[in-house]
């Protein structure tokens, strides 16, 4: 066991390239994990993509200028995301084009110019697909040292500005007036984009980074109600995912960035799925237990109400049969018949064969069903929110909700009526009709 | 307090504002007087919201001159509160009851520092004052329309700031709620704060303002309520409109 475990995550690490891999793993997932909550929050996605496609042109020139040098390549990389993203907002302001063509057109032509020189420079080698699609078993040292810079600048602006970024983010307006240049603050997010993209560039690569800035920002959205824990959990979820891709790249042979991004999106889907608060499971279970509840009272409601409330008849051998309670109800018979086994236990019914009666606490509450029906019936008619025609299901919603204070308090208002508006008795709180 | 002569807190000369080439606002004159609850109203695009920022020079003007306390806008950000359309928020973005009342002490704070004890002192007190305290942990998608909105006035009450401006604040707020608000509105004027208000619904005016600003891109009028919420401007303001017309002639008779 602990044999197996170390095969798969200690020994790589005697390799010194391992070795960087994993540093250069954390350090992109510290940069992309806080950069990418913010591009999520302004939902700047779509920019975040354009941005890392427009850096090839700069990354190229730098290149070609500078000779093979992350010096080079970063400032070629930062000028050409930042040239980008002001042309983006050029193109806004002074033609009648909106934003998500004017992103498109820009980067998609930055993007072929970058292509363009690479295809030109015949005689420098350049290795485009590592640009392309990361090659972190390919880190240098240089490389590191270069990560390492970026997400230090990185987390020292987050810290720094954390209140300029958090409300320029959520109220412009508000920030507009507390004097704080939104612009400014624009621009000063995407210079930190770009450098986000430059530190990807090795280990994710430039077509995949939207992806690991924006995946484990949207899964961490998913877990929490506050900025701070969100990018606690973003920078987690992000170190989280690229250490599991880098393994994957490492014993599969993967490409490192479509390996990280993977693994990301099934994180993201999990969560998607398993969130304890936002989570589609708890949902649904949420939806379906309410469902029940509503249907369980239904049950109780519509047993008294038609063999009860006229006749009055009291014995087993005139109870009601799952199947004509399905009619009456309009729900399926199989799901009735669970609903029904629970209240048994509840001993609010009993059965006999497919014969269903109310025991008298199962009385009880069939009556207050009915008094809560048909008391807000009459307080929707009494303050005209609604006609009578349309009462009846606004009344079957809210039945299931009211609290026995709230019926208290509406009865009293309206005078303790004794008949609803369709002249029916309205049941009294002590249980008369 | 001072009956010798009305003192002014936002002085607006001549002010133009266009919205893509075409003028929103033109040559606007006013003089708002202190610790009074003052109301915008006119009909739909007649430079309502557009007056509000103009004020707060959030937009570029044309023309003419903003000046609150004597000063430049920007001589008094800490001083000047603003309350958005509920529609520009974001009401799923993570931040909490507690985090929003925070940033009203933002203009308190330096550039890099952090939220300090008196801040803190301050978002409780303000929470305390709108009745909030109790949903200080909420994320604020969870609230009601008129909870959203009291935050956002305990929020300016955590700023500390003398002059309110609020667009149309009552939108998906129900009766009780709005008179909540108000009386809210009201405690805030009694301690010597200035409201303006962007407003649509004609039925309240008389009862909730003390001075009024019609305005149709031009200023028709402004005054107190009693004297400018009168046929002859309402005409003026809404220009050929005659169904509010009458609506609101018809509330000037139950009124009287």
């Amino acid at each position: 066991m602990f044999e197996a475990l170390s095969k798969i995550f200690i020994e790589p690490l005697q390799y010194e390239f391992m070795q960087r891999a994993v540093f250069e793993s954390v350090l992109v997932g510290i940069t992309c994990g806080l950069v990418g909550a913010f591009i999520m929050l302004r939902r700047m996605s779509l920019i975040g993509d354009a941005l890392a496609h427009a850096v090839l042109p700069g990354v190229i020139i730098g290149f070609m200028i500078a000779g093979k040098g992350q010096l080079a390549m970063f400032l070629g990389a930062v000028t050409a995301g930042i040239i980008t993203s002001l042309l983006i907002g050029f193109v806004n302001r002074n033609s009648r084009i909106k934003e998500d063509t004017s992103i498109g057109v820009m980067f998609t032509g930055a993007f072929a110019l970058g292509i363009l020189l690479v295809s030109h420079l015949k005689n420098v080698h350049i290795d485009l697909t590592s640009y392309l699609f990361g090659d972190i078993l390919g880190v240098s040292n240089d490389d590191l040292i270069l990560s390492g810079i970026i997400a230090v600048v990185v987390a020292a602006s987050v810290l720094l500005f954390y209140k300029q970024l958090l409300v320029t983010s959520f109220d412009p307006t508000m920030a507009a007036v507390m004097g704080i240049s939104t612009g400014l603050v624009h621009y000063f997010l995407m210079s930190l984009l770009s450098m986000t993209i430059v530190a990807s560039l090795q280990s994710v690569g430039l077509i995949l980074v939207v992806a690991m800035l924006i995946t484990p920002a949207a899964t961490a959205y998913l877990l929490t109600d506050r900025l701070h824990k969100m990018l606690i959990l973003s920078v987690s979820i992000a170190v989280f995912t690229a250490l599991v891709g880098l393994l994957g790249s490492y014993h599969f042979n993967f490409a490192s960035g479509a390996s990280m991004v993977v693994f990301a999106t099934f994180v993201f889907l999990m969560t998607l799925v398993f969130s304890p608060s936002q989570g589609v499971l708890v949902k649904y279970l949420r939806r379906k237990r309410t469902a029940e509840k509503h249907l369980s009272q239904d049950i109780l409601k519509m047993i008294y109400k038609n063999c009860y409330d006229q006749n009055k008849v009291r014995s087993l051998r005139d109870a009601v049969t799952f199947k004509e309670l399905a009619a009456w109800i309009g729900a399926p018979e199989r799901l009735i018949t669970k609903v029904i086994d629970k209240l048994v236990q509840e001993n609010l019914v009993l059965v006999d064969n497919d014969k269903v009666c109310l025991t008298t606490a199962g009385e009880k509450f069939g009556l207050r069903i009915i008094r809560s029906h048909r008391l807000w019936e009459s307080y929707l008619i009494n303050e005209k929110i609604l006609t009578e025609n349309n009462i009846h299901s606004d009344a079957e919603e809210f039945e299931h909700v009211l609290t026995e204070e709230l019926l208290d308090e509406i009865d009293e208002k309206l005078g303790y009526p004794q008949y609803d508006p369709h002249g029916s008795p309205i049941p009294q709180k002590n249980g008369d009709v | 307090m001072n009956n010798l002569y009305q003192n002014n807190v936002i002085d607006i000369q001549n002010l133009t504002i266009s919205y893509h080439k075409k003028p929103a606002v033109r040559g606007v004159e006013l003089q708002i007087p202190s610790g009074k609850i003052v109301g915008i109203i006119g009909p739909n695009g007649a430079g309502k919201s557009t007056l509000l920022k103009g004020i707060l020079g959030l937009i570029p003007k044309d023309n003419g001159l903003v000046q609150i306390n004597g000063q430049p806008v920007e001589n008094n950000l800490k001083k000047i509160s603003y309350i958005p359309q509920k529609e520009s928020f974001d009401w799923d973005f993570p931040v909490v009851v507690y985090d929003v009342v925070l940033m009203g002490r933002y203009p308190h704070i330096s550039l890099f520092g952090r939220p300090g004890k008196n801040d803190h002192k301050k978002v409780i007190e303000a929470l305390k004052k709108v009745d909030m305290l109790e949903y200080k942990d909420r994320q604020i998608r969870y609230l009601s329309g008129g909870q959203q909105q009291r935050i956002f006035l305990a929020r300016s009450l955590a700023q500390g700031a003398d002059i309110l401006l609020l667009d149309e604040p009552f939108v998906g707020v129900d009766a009780a709620t709005e008179r909540a608000i108000f009386q809210l509105m009201r405690n805030l004027k009694a301690r010597g704060n200035t409201i303006l208000v962007v407003h649509h619904d004609l039925a309240k005016v008389r009862e909730y303002f003390d001075y009024l600003v019609m305005i149709n891109q031009r200023l028709v009028a402004f005054g107190p309520t009693e004297d400018v919420f009168v046929p002859e401007y309402l005409d003026k303001t809404y220009g050929g409109r005659l169904t509010i017309l009458q609506k609101s002639e018809q509330l000037l008779r139950e009124n009287n």
